[in-house]
């Protein structure tokens, strides 16, 4: 109770302050983004993922394509910091050059679901009655349409390789976003101030870009951060039924599920990648946080 | 209401038939012959006719459709190509223990979920709210399979508490429960959290909190009750995966599910047993999202049904 | 920043644990070593075995994968069967005979033998189940590999003839083959094709109940013809397909024999917890097949080439984990009419040079189609490491068992194959050289979509030794045809040869008398607990 009195009077403080000076809304959000010092570090640490992903392949020290049979599943040493996989290949080196292919499809593949997404939840959630209705049934299929087997049809006709199953995994997400958003969408449009909005006669599009939409975004922000982690994830075992990264690439859920059959004999082949996807989707996950409460207008602390 | 509610459900009966077409059409276009598939790589090109002809997949596609749609509206889901039993039988062994696996990783999950996000969001930036998020987190990056097979090493084999898999007892279901809980409660506890800071932000609770209502009714009372529409949209998603059956736990805890089954046909194109599966799981969500929608009005009485 | 701290000591003790789990592991298996020196004895005797797949069905004459065959061995004979070596050996029949020509097969039967629902077992029974296979319109899956059986005549009760329209050599071990089991004509009759669900037969064991997916459930056979036959009271099968959560069965004792084993994990766990690991030689050839009729494939050097320049000791080390052997012939050793062959030796400069005779020392680019099993990726992608070092390019296309096998069979004419590289593996089910060599390189009738022969090798001298060993009944004739038909397929090169299969089995050390035979299905008859 004690700490309760004390923000709130901080936050009086605040707000007090924030009348006084006039920002621009960047400078307002880094403001507030500073302050989440999890996220602030999970910022610089997406950052360093990214550099690592344009760079990565150049700096590493050994070949990640080059075998070296006698040398095989070694455990971490001074020369392989990470050992070395059933092909005696350096494990940290193919972890530095998988980062890119992990990052892009993780981002690609959400990003896409997420745009589809939002704007069919926006659109069921505004206009409700039969539009709704149609969205929602036809996000209702897709649902029930497992995500493997979506996979497998999508590569199977397309053929296999990273693009399709970017296309998979995004399509697997559109029904996601929608769902969240619509409800999303159902609270905002029910509160004082659309109603009002509306009550004088502002145009929808209006309505929904400056009131609905911005409305919505926390929740979308939460869920694309989370989202990234299952898109790894499920590009993962994709790689693993033989629909994803072609071999020899160094894609983290492959290398990961590839080294399932040495988890009692070598469990450094799968920790590491494990520990690299880990500590991925938990700087997104803690970046989504801080982003979402920078965002948010209502949050003055 | 009522006309809301009926409405909702006479409509299931054209979605099935549309989600029918769907599924058949996909279906039918992946690439891999079923004859060729279940008479297996020795088979000469004799028994792969012989089994088309056996299995029906020697006629038009349309005959195929029509035929499997009369019998559909004849309750008569068809026979498996790959074991030749009826595809009710096969799918029935299979959705009790799916469903019962699916019921208890809910309930502990939702519990566990809701817990640490109501800790995390009063608690923010605490060391509470970094924990329980923390937990979060590991709970969806953590490849289940591995967790699975860790799980099994420590409590099954070095522990000896749990059976390593299958479906003996109680004790059966703790650690593919737990594996399978552990991301839905990852997710619930992070829209918890998310949805409950927002909602603890709004106008009715700053005057909740001045008409002098202790901290705690405030939080579990009145800001839960309206956090609970994007989570409660969540968790009811979650319950439609599950239902579905994951290939993963299943394999792991040799765990005789739907996810499995579905593998295993689309493996040997099973045609009638991936319909039929799919159809269930569309029902299945149709449903759970029709009670999603029911809740949302039992949780803000200010959502309308149209 | 505090918290971030916190959450940083967080991070580390979750490694600790991590860490602390995997070691754990290890620790514990030395602990479980000396528990397993006084728990060797089994209580009771029912034997659990788990396998990696579920079974598709109990009748032998419609179901084609060996698993399912090896449940059905344990309720079910047949005429004659298979030893431990692939020798054909008589069970419910005491002697064959048969003409010089291969047409007519003539069977002397056990006598007193009953199936499980009490119908005698005689000359009639046999001809019941053979006429359903031998009926064109039954659809049964196995009805094929008898098609070929024109009559069967009942001559006495305990004495059978079969002629077939045409001369086939390879008819005998055709008989032992898993798919020839006899069922109870009884119960044949009453079930129809339900005998999926309701197998009878003269077998050790009585069937109790199967369901896909949790397994089948077998009892002790009290009137089993074999005097003091079965040991064990009941054996229940359990589908478990991860591999490791089959061997975390076997280190608890929850089940009393595992198959198979994967070989990462064979020599970790062999001798610990009572664990025997039992790794033998199968007839499983593992091989990457070229298709010559397409450039630069159809150039024997080129061919000869890839086969210099893969290091087959490494192969085995790197993907069989020391658990296989150098394929020296088109079919492994077990199998009937092996001839032993000169290897293709590992080696660069020459795989180098001949590439360079061939016009190609800069190399070229392949395609390596395969499953997408993680033990063929595995191969595939140590394939593409090896041709790297002779400037072959390979790219690694896993895919899904229906992509691929659509990829293969639904080619109708051979020029349009699209198929280059392909890495395969097969089990000639029959024994016999036959079924290795004819549906791999039998020539044209063999191309897809007709049979496996996906490098679309056609050599008429090896074709007509393929015909004129099926013509004959007299083994030195089919010998000496298959000879010729090993040393020139040999030397044409239509494969890179890598190696054969070992079969993998794990089992507690307290049983005895169950073993996997060199096809890969088992045998529980002897099965004893000591």
């Amino acid at each position: 109770m004690v700490e309760l009195k004390l923000s709130k009077k901080e936050e009086y403080l605040q707000r007090t302050l924030d009348k006084s000076t006039a920002r621009t809304p960047v400078s307002e959000f880094w403001r507030k983004f500073k302050k989440q010092k999890l996220a602030f570090i999970s910022f610089f640490f997406v950052i360093f993922l990214i550099l690592l992903a344009l760079i990565g392949p150049f700096i590493v020290p050994y070949d990640i394509a080059e075998p070296d049979y006698e040398n095989v599943l070694s455990g971490p040493s001074t020369t392989h910091w990470a050992g070395t996989d059933p092909y005696g290949r350096d494990i940290f080196s193919r972890i530095v050059a998988g980062t890119q292919i992990s990052l892009y499809v993780g981002l690609t593949s959400v990003l896409l679901g997420a745009i589809g997404g939002t704007f069919l939840g926006i659109i069921a959630g505004y206009y409700g009655k039969w539009i709704d209705r149609i969205i929602m049934r036809i996000c209702d299929v897709l649902f029930a349409f497992p995500g493997i087997l979506l996979a497998i049809g999508i590569i199977a006709i397309l053929g296999p390789g990273l693009g399709n199953v970017i296309i998979a995994v995004a399509i697997f997400s559109v029904p996601v976003f929608a769902r969240i958003v619509r409800s999303s969408t159902l609270s905002v449009k029910s509160t004082l101030y659309v109603e009002a909005t509306k009550s004088i006669g502002a145009k929808p599009r209006r309505i929904i870009w400056k009131h609905i939409f911005p409305g919505t975004l926390s929740s979308v922000i939460v869920y694309f951060t989370m989202r990234i982690g299952s898109a790894i994830l499920t590009a993962a075992s994709l790689s693993f039924l033989g629909l994803g990264a072609q071999p020899p690439s160094p894609e983290w859920g492959a290398m990961l599920s590839g080294g399932r059959d040495y988890l009692n004999i070598a469990p450094h082949v799968t920790i590491f990648p494990g520990l690299a996807i880990f500590v991925t989707v938990l700087a997104f996950n803690l970046l989504g946080d801080g982003l979402r409460d920078a965002l948010d207008p209502k949050i003055k602390d | 209401m009522f006309h809301f509610l009926i409405k909702r459900l006479l409509e299931i009966i054209p979605i099935l038939f549309l989600v029918s077409i769907f599924i058949f059409l996909f279906v039918h276009m992946i690439p891999g012959d079923p004859a060729r598939l279940v008479a297996g790589a020795d088979a000469t090109i004799e028994d792969v006719e012989t089994v088309k002809k056996e299995l029906g997949l020697d006629k038009p596609i349309l005959e195929q459709y029509v035929s499997y749609i009369t019998n559909l509206f004849q309750g008569d889901l068809g026979t498996s190509l790959k074991t030749k039993r009826p595809v009710i039988e096969e799918i029935s062994d299979r959705f009790m223990p799916t469903f019962w696996l699916t019921f208890w990783s809910m309930v502990w999950a939702v519990a566990v979920g809701l817990l640490i996000g109501v800790i995390s969001a009063t608690k923010r930036n605490k060391w509470q709210d970094y924990l329980g998020m923390f937990g979060a987190v590991s709970g969806l990056s953590l490849p289940s399979f591995w967790l699975g097979l860790m799980l099994i090493q420590l409590f099954a084999v070095t522990l000896g508490w749990f059976p390593t898999g299958g479906i003996e007892s109680w004790k059966s279901y703790i650690l593919p429960a737990f594996t399978l809980g552990t991301g839905v409660a990852a997710v619930v506890a992070r829209f918890t959290r998310s949805s409950l800071m927002d909602v603890l932000k709004e106008d009715y609770i700053r005057t909740g909190r001045s008409k002098g209502l202790s901290e705690h009714k405030v939080t579990w009372g009145h800001g839960l009750r309206n956090a609970m529409i994007p989570v409660v949209t969540m968790t009811g998603l979650q319950f439609g995966f599950l239902l579905g059956g994951s290939v993963v736990i299943e394999t792991v805890f040799s765990w005789p599910g739907l996810g499995k089954l579905l593998i295993d046909s689309v493996a040997y194109r099973d045609y009638p047993v991936i319909q039929a599966e799919m159809l269930i799981f569309a029902l299945e969500f149709i449903l759970i999202n029709l009670i999603v929608d029911l809740l949302y009005g039992v949780l803000n009485p200010q959502i309308r049904y149209e | 920043m505090k918290n971030a701290y916190r959450l940083l000591s967080l991070l580390a003790l979750m490694m600790v644990l991590v860490l602390a789990g995997c070691s754990n592991n290890s620790g514990v298996k030395d602990d479980g070593e000396e528990k397993v020196a006084e728990k060797a004895a089994k209580e009771g005797k029912d034997i659990v075995i788990a396998v990696a797949d579920n079974f598709t069905g109990m009748d032998p004459h419609d179901t084609n994968d060996t698993l399912s065959g090896s449940a059905q061995k344990t309720m079910l004979e047949g005429l004659v069967g298979f030893d431990k070596d692939m020798k054909v050996i008589p069970i419910l029949a005491e002697e064959y005979l048969s003409n010089e020509e291969a047409t007519e097969f003539t069977f002397k039967l056990r006598q007193n033998v009953k199936f499980h629902d009490g119908t005698p077992f005689n000359a009639e029974a046999v001809k019941v189940n053979f006429d359903r296979l031998a009926d064109p319109n039954s659809g049964l899956k196995r009805h094929s590999l008898y098609s070929l059986i024109e009559k069967t005549e009942v001559i006495g009760e305990y004495e059978v003839k079969f002629t077939l329209s045409e001369p086939f050599g390879a008819m005998i071990n055709t008989f032992a083959h898993p798919a020839g089991l006899i069922h109870s004509p009884k119960a044949l009759e009453e079930f129809g094709a339900e005998v999926a669900r309701n197998p009878v037969g003269t077998g050790p064991f009585k069937f109790v109940e199967w369901k896909p997916s949790e397994g089948l459930e077998v009892i002790k056979n009290e009137d089993y013809w074999k005097e003091g036959l079965p040991k064990v009271d009941s054996i229940t099968f359990r589908p478990v397909s991860e591999n490791g959560s089959r061997i975390a069965m076997l280190q608890t004792g929850e089940a009393d024999f595992i198959f198979p084993v994967p070989t990462e994990q064979a020599d970790s766990i062999n001798g610990k917890n009572g664990i025997e690991i039992e790794s033998k030689p199968s007839i499983i050839v593992r091989y990457m097949s070229m298709n010559t009729l397409k450039a630069p494939y159809d150039d024997l050097k080129v061919r000869e080439a890839l086969n210099y320049a893969i290091n087959k000791e490494a192969f085995i080390k790197v993907v069989m984990n020391g658990h296989g052997n150098i394929l020296d012939s088109i079919i492994a050793p077990d199998v009937q009419y092996y001839e032993k062959q000169d290897p293709y030796n590992f080696d660069i400069e020459k795989a180098k040079s001949l590439l360079k005779e061939a016009g190609l020392e800069n190399g070229f680019k392949a395609k390596l189609w395969g499953g997408n099993s993680s033990s063929a990726i595995k191969a595939m992608e140590f394939i593409q490491q090896q041709l790297a070092q002779v400037n072959v390019e390979v790219e690694v296309v896993p895919m899904e068992a229906g992509t691929i096998s659509d990829k293969i069979w639904s080619v109708q004419n051979a020029d349009d194959a699209e198929i280059e590289l392909y890495y395969g593996g097969w089990s000639p089910s029959t024994g016999d050289a036959d079924w290795g060599i004819r549906p791999l390189l039998g020539g044209t009738e063999a191309y897809p979509p007709n049979s496996y022969n996906v490098s679309y090798y056609n050599n008429s001298d090896v074709n007509s030794q393929i015909q004129s060993a099926l013509k004959t009944a007299d083994s030195d004739k089919r010998a000496q045809a298959y000879k010729e038909a090993q040393e020139k397929t040999w030397k044409d090169a239509p494969w890179v040869f890598l190696s054969t299969d070992n079969t993998m089995a794990g089992k507690k050390n307290y049983l005895k008398g169950i073993y996997l035979l060199p096809d890969g299905s088992l045998s529980v008859t002897d099965i004893e607990i000591e």
